[in-house]
């Protein structure tokens, strides 16, 4: 199995959670922060028994790794920067590449990469978390935003181009969650998950072979309402 | 990053709005040493009072690996936020178990050692520490010390029941207990009075594990009623045939959360009355003997999780002080009586008789002797009877536990010696307040 974004606490809770359902020859954790890694691998090691390997990747530069040479059929990630999101973002070039990169366009060169090799391999799933920020553009986060709304829908064009070669694609929708990506901020308790529950909801996708899940189920409705405000007034609010 | 929020320990007092940290890297935690004027760790939040309460905590929850675990000797290294319960799932298929726990398990290892907590086994094994052979512990300068047995020995046995006053515990090492099954022997002894359970705690002395219930709210000759249980964990032959199916079986109940803050009313005497009542009427025979699992033995109120909103929001102490063996019967007598007198029945009433101490574990709290752990709601009437029960602990010479305190006399809390500034609590605040 493959973990992008092993430093995500969502990452973590479901690498132990598929660790405690089934067994895997070798986990790889790529991550942008490798060093950060070493207890992690310890953890798994101790409480598993597997073969734990950190590979050093970064999503803002170049995709140099051969998939061939690694065995696995479950790729995971949870890859993503939320970036500043108070209002001067589009002034911020240099955030505003990170964002595009991690949650796109370096996200896609990294799937492709993949998915290229499980067609070699004949078989696997990928499970890739976008987040409900892509359904809508608000002022608030819309470059973040923009570049889920992209990443999206690769992965819905990656899952048809894939369906026909044994391959499946999930896309995860989260709502909110209490993360270190948003720790801090004042999120509301009953719309709020935590990275186990999160992981318990992916995992169940995973088991179903959904297409796309939100997390939690609530946001599917709260989308819809979203999406279905005319135009005329969504640009007036402050969301 | 830190976030502001109110915290509190497992009484809900006192609150304080505080800046929370999570722990990152030592990179980080170097900086916050510099930033904050006082820093502490902070665990679970299970103690009782004011202890992990500080302006700037660092919590260590994040600190939750594992390590190493060699399952032939049964040594187990992990960092120092990990769960006792975390522990046990890990442990108890492998045919091992804490070697020492307390009465709940959702504490962290470096809580379990900065409050050196004892168990049921105290008087046959002593503390936590009797079974930990190495810290990582990283001081005021910011720099990370190894400390054992053999090496920085002085700053180890500082850190061992220091309560967070040395530093923060990152990573510890310590021997596990080997067990052959999940389950616990246990028998179940009425006591009418103070001199029955006495006796029964002296004649049970060869038990693994034994504490005892009583009812406080017991008036003249049946002061001190109370039921003693006393444990072994259980031999193969001892087990039905449904439990040696799964021998190691792990937890058999599931958490039921408690949703909200009960009204004070509640708990008012009456329902004291009933609930005391109730478990001493339960069992009719003198001695009951059963083979139990050890999550009820254990853990009786961990499957209600959250138990502590029963108290309502203004919280709840929880009294708990040591005296020594010799005066044991005179103190426990004035202070049942106290209690009885005050109307302020305890929901909750444990009595123990420790083992002796370890003398090079000079800040941990147990000394040989009984120590009685109360509850009570926060109230008007508490101010009264701390004071009342703080005095007849000083004067047979007792002492209170640090990791359940909140309102007591600072003379009977300054046991713990602990040479540092960049370390503080509410707590040690306090106490070092009234004790120039
Ligand atoms: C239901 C219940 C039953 C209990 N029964 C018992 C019992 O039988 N015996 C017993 O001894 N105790 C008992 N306790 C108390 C509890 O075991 C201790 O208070 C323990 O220290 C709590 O651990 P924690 O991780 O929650 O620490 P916290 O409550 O967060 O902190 C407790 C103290 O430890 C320090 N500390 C925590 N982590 C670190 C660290 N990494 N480095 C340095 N200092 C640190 C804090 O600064 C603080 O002073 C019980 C508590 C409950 C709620
Ligand atoms: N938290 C929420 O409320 C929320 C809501 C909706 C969607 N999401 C999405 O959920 C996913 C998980 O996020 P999280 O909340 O767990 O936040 P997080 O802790 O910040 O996790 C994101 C992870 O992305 C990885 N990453 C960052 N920069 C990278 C780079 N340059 N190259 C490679 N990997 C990089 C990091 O892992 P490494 O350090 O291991 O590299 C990081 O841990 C993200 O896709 C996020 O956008 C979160």
């Amino acid at each position: 199995m493959i973990i992008l974004g092993a430093n995500s606490e969502i990452a973590r809770e479901f690498t132990e959670l598929m660790l405690q359902k089934q067994s895997f020859v070798t986990v790889y954790l790529l991550s942008s922060n490798a060093e950060q890694l070493v207890t992690f691998k310890k953890h798994l090691e101790v409480k598993y028994k597997t073969e734990v390997k950190i590979i050093p990747f970064d999503l803002m530069g170049q995709i140099k790794l051969d998939f061939s040479a690694m065995e696995y059929n479950l790729v995971f990630s949870a890859a993503g920067y939320l970036g500043d999101t108070e209002a001067g973002v589009i002034a911020k070039t240099e955030d505003m590449s990170r964002i595009m990169a991690i949650n796109y366009s370096g996200l896609v060169h990294f799937l492709n990469a993949v998915a290229n090799d499980l067609l070699e391999k004949e078989n696997g799933t990928i499970i890739c978390i976008s987040s409900v920020a892509g359904e809508r553009g608000r002022q608030s986060n819309f470059i973040y935003g923009s570049a889920k709304a992209g990443i999206t829908a690769y992965l819905s064009g990656l899952r048809n181009f894939l369906y026909k070669k044994n391959i499946h694609v999930m896309t995860v929708k989260p709502g909110f969650m209490d993360t270190k990506m948003t720790r801090g901020m004042d999120l509301p308790g009953p719309l709020t998950i935590n990275p186990k529950k999160a992981a318990h909801l992916i995992y169940s996708g995973y088991k179903k072979k959904k297409n796309t899940i939100y997390i939690s189920g609530i946001w599917r409705l709260i989308m819809f309402v979203i999406r279905n405000i005319p135009e005329i007034i969504f640009k007036k609010l402050s969301l | 990053m830190k976030i502001e929020k109110t915290i509190s320990n497992w009484g809900n007092f006192p609150k304080l709005k505080a800046s929370e940290y999570l722990f990152e890297n030592l990179h980080k935690t170097q900086g916050i040493l510099e930033a904050e004027e006082s820093v502490l760790a902070r665990g679970n939040g299970r103690c009782y009072g004011d202890a992990a309460l500080n302006n700037a905590v660092v919590s260590t929850l994040s600190l939750k690996h594992f390590l190493s675990f060699d399952e032939t000797e049964g040594t187990l290294t992990c960092e120092a936020g990990v769960l006792f319960s975390d522990i046990l799932n890990l442990v108890v298929p492998k045919g091992f178990f804490l070697p020492v726990t307390p009465g709940t398990k959702f504490i962290t290892v470096g809580g379990a050692i900065a409050a050196d907590v004892h168990g049921k086994n105290h008087h046959k094994d002593g503390c936590f520490s009797e079974f930990v052979t190495q810290l990582k512990l990283v001081i005021d300068t910011g720099e990370t010390i190894i400390c054992s047995r053999t090496e920085n020995t002085t700053l180890f046995w500082e850190t061992i029941g220091g309560m967070g006053l040395t530093g923060i515990i990152v990573e510890a090492t310590f021997q596990l207990k080997r067990i052959a099954n999940s389950y616990i022997y246990v028998e179940s002894i009425k006591a009418k009075n103070l001199t029955e359970i006495m006796a029964l705690f002296e004649a049970s002395e060869d038990w693994t594990y034994t504490v005892a219930w009583i009812d406080c709210l017991q008036k003249g000759k049946h002061i001190g009623r109370s039921i003693l249980m006393r444990g072994e964990h259980a031999r193969p032959e001892q087990l039905s045939n449904k439990q040696q199916k799964e021998p190691f079986k792990l937890s058999p109940t599931k958490a039921i959360k408690i949703p909200f803050n009960f009204p004070r009313f509640v708990l008012n005497t009456l329902s004291v009355k009933a609930f005391n009542w109730l478990y001493y009427n339960k069992q009719t025979p003198k001695t009951i003997k059963k083979v139990t699992h050890f999550e009820p033995f254990f853990y009786p109120l961990d499957s209600l999780l959250e138990w502590n909103r029963i108290y309502g929001k203004s919280g709840f102490i929880q009294y708990q002080f040591v005296i020594p063996k010799g005066v044991g019967k005179e103190a426990l007598q004035d202070i049942l009586q106290t209690i009885a007198k005050s109307n302020q029945g305890s929901f909750l009433a444990v009595l123990k008789l420790f083992g002796k101490n370890n003398p090079k574990a000079y800040n941990s709290f147990p000394i040989e002797g009984y120590t009685l752990a109360l509850d009570f709601k926060v109230n008007k009437k508490l101010y009264k009877l701390v004071p009342e029960l703080d005095a007849i602990v000083l004067k047979y010479k007792g002492r209170i536990y640090r990791a359940k305190d909140s309102l007591s006399n600072a003379r009977l809390l300054d046991y713990v010696k602990v040479h540092n500034t960049k370390f503080n609590s509410v707590q040690n605040r306090r106490i070092n307040k009234a004790t120039p």
